[in-house]
């Protein structure tokens, strides 16, 4: 097996008087799914935030493809090669689904951003990787649409086409299927699985058939902490994985 | 796409147009003025208006580019072209040390802190009469100024140069707002923490943008203290800020092409108005609370709402 890509050991965040995290340690593999599953409330989403450097946790350390980044802004994590999506859709919604991919793309070229003397569409190089990621995401044609306007599941894709846009070593994918229509929930289905190819991916979601089908590795989270972690197989019959989270119906 | 790139010629052509027309409509002094503060005006307008930052305090850069520029002229002798620069330098400098501290905070704390440090400006020039003059301000400036050889002392002069000034920083904003640069700050104002989650350093390009702010500003107020010949401490007053805040907010932020709109309708009314009734700031705040309820994109958008008029009916024919 590979070296982890991201190391994150005994990860504290409390919210006043409330422990959201405690000791907290994960690892994830380079070139594989990771999925992190648990009710509403077990900390989720305040782990990704801990490990985009979104919010900085009280204990613990973080190191991410050879880098220790627990005190590092969330804008120099990007540079390193993270990059997520948001639970809730956040996206520059009057701009068009064109602008905001274009925007994402050039994030990746510090410099480009200074540039103030000519128009951004001199780089070529840069509306190619826009065109391509339309198509990554399904967007092709909904191009000049203003985000805000999109349907959705077309801002759902939108979402993970922006963290793609950095092409990350390690994409954060919050709840990436939710609110999708069947359709949108297949095609998405198949772009998480083809990431692996180039990138780990560590993925928030609560469609279980969809998490059981293409995680290489599932962790299970209650009330701040780790109760198992295991390939899907197992996680499917653990007795206290099915007690805690997954009850009868799986 | 097609409409963003025709609409800026369309805007600079009608600038351009009404730059030219200006002086034979009004007097040139009073033209003078509404180039003067449609420049003021654009350095909040651009902070505004591509930023989403509104700073209550654009006057005391204005302020400090009117003392930097009357000092270096009156004792330092130097020329028309270097003074403005110096100038317009003093505003960025300024802004980009205060700016870096005023951008980490956000909304309303935003808007205090501009207000206190111009505040803290128009105190420091009473305290330092000495070189400011105080109350006073600064008199005895030159009357004539040489650019490249050509004479600038009659009103007429004086307003070519105060125009083709605006002009030149017109079409720098119109070319910073359509930039990559210009890109990342529109990004900024419609989703903050995004922009900081797809990597671009937040706090960094406010900061930029505050101090090019403040060079506009600066350059402003350098401008405005050739066009009088004395530097009044009025440029550093809160009045300053305010009445540059209000230029924009009439003409209209969503372009830079307001700003001389704002400008001219803010300087000919209070022309006129002043003249009738002494109280005549009132009946500008009754107008700028009519403009905010009813036409939020400010004076500038009844044209862009007439140029799309036409655009759907030539699409239709």
């Amino acid at each position: 097996m590979t070296d982890p890509i991201l190391v994150a050991d005994a990860i504290d965040v409390r919210f006043g008087d409330f422990q959201a995290l405690s000791g907290f340690s994960l690892s994830v593999q380079s070139g594989t799914i990771h999925a992190l599953i648990g009710p509403n409330g077990a900390g989720k989403t305040t782990l990704f935030n801990a490990l985009t450097g979104v919010r900085k946790p009280s204990g613990g350390s973080i190191v991410f493809d050879g880098h220790t980044v627990t005190r590092t802004s969330a804008h120099r994590r990007v540079h390193y090669g993270m990059s997520r999506s948001f639970q809730v859709t956040a996206l520059f919604a009057a701009l068009t689904v064109a602008e905001n991919l274009r925007l994402a793309v050039q994030a990746r070229y510090a410099a480009e951003g200074w540039v103030f003397w000519r128009s951004p569409d001199r780089r070529r190089d840069i509306r190619d990787e826009v065109d391509a990621l339309l198509a990554d995401t399904f967007l092709t044609d909904r191009a000049d649409t203003r985000t805000g306007d999109l349907s959705h599941g077309g801002q759902r894709s939108l979402e993970i086409g922006m963290a793609l846009a950095g092409r990350p070593k390690l994409i954060f994918l919050d709840e990436p299927l939710a609110g999708m229509g069947i359709d949108d929930v297949h095609r998405t289905k198949g772009l998480i699985s083809s990431l692996r190819r180039r990138m780990a991916v560590l993925l928030i979601e609560h469609n279980m058939s969809v998490v059981l089908d293409i995680s290489d590795r599932i962790t299970v989270m209650a009330a701040g902490r780790k109760i198992a972690e295991d390939v899907p197989a197992k996680i499917r019959t653990d007795a206290a994985v099915r007690t805690a989270y997954l009850g009868s119906t799986a | 796409m097609r409409a963003t790139k025709r609409l800026p010629n369309l805007a600079t052509a009608i600038v351009l147009a009404a730059l030219v027309v200006l002086p034979f409509i009004v007097p040139a002094t009073l033209a003078s003025q509404i180039a003067i503060f449609a420049t003021g005006a654009l350095s909040v307008a651009i902070l505004l208006g591509a930023v989403g930052l509104l700073s209550f305090g654009q006057g005391l850069y204005l302020g400090i580019g009117a003392y930097v520029c009357g000092i270096l002229v009156r004792d330092a002798g130097m020329g028309l072209l270097s003074a403005l620069l110096m100038a317009t330098l003093s505003g960025a400098v300024l802004a980009g040390l205060l700016g870096s501290v005023i951008v980490r905070r956000h909304g309303v704390y935003f808007v205090m802190l501009t207000l206190a440090f111009a505040q803290m400006g128009y105190f420091a020039v009473l305290a330092f009469k000495g070189v400011t003059g105080g109350e006073n301000g600064l008199s005895g400036l030159p009357r004539q100024f040489d650019l490249l050889g050509l004479s600038i002392a009659d009103p007429l002069s004086m307003y070519g140069f105060m125009a083709g000034a605006f002009f030149l920083v017109f079409l720098l904003v119109q070319r910073v707002i359509a930039s990559p640069f210009g890109s990342v700050l529109a990004a900024i104002r419609e989703n903050e923490s995004r922009s900081e989650a797809l990597g671009y350093p937040v706090s960094r390009y406010k900061t930029a943008a505050v101090a090019l702010a403040g060079a506009i500003a600066g350059l402003a107020g350098g401008l405005h203290v050739i066009f009088l010949g004395f530097v009044p401490p009025s440029d550093i007053e809160l009045e300053m800020s305010q009445r540059l805040l209000v230029i924009a907010l009439i003409g209209g932020i969503g372009s830079p092409g307001g700003a001389l709109v704002g400008s001219a309708f803010y300087t000919i009314v209070s022309e006129t108005l002043s003249e009738i009734w002494p109280r005549w700031l009132a009946l500008i705040a009754l107008l700028l609370i009519g403009l905010v309820l009813f036409l939020p994109g400010g004076l500038w958008s009844v044209g862009r709402r007439i140029s799309a008029l036409f655009e759907r009916n030539t699409t239709h024919d």
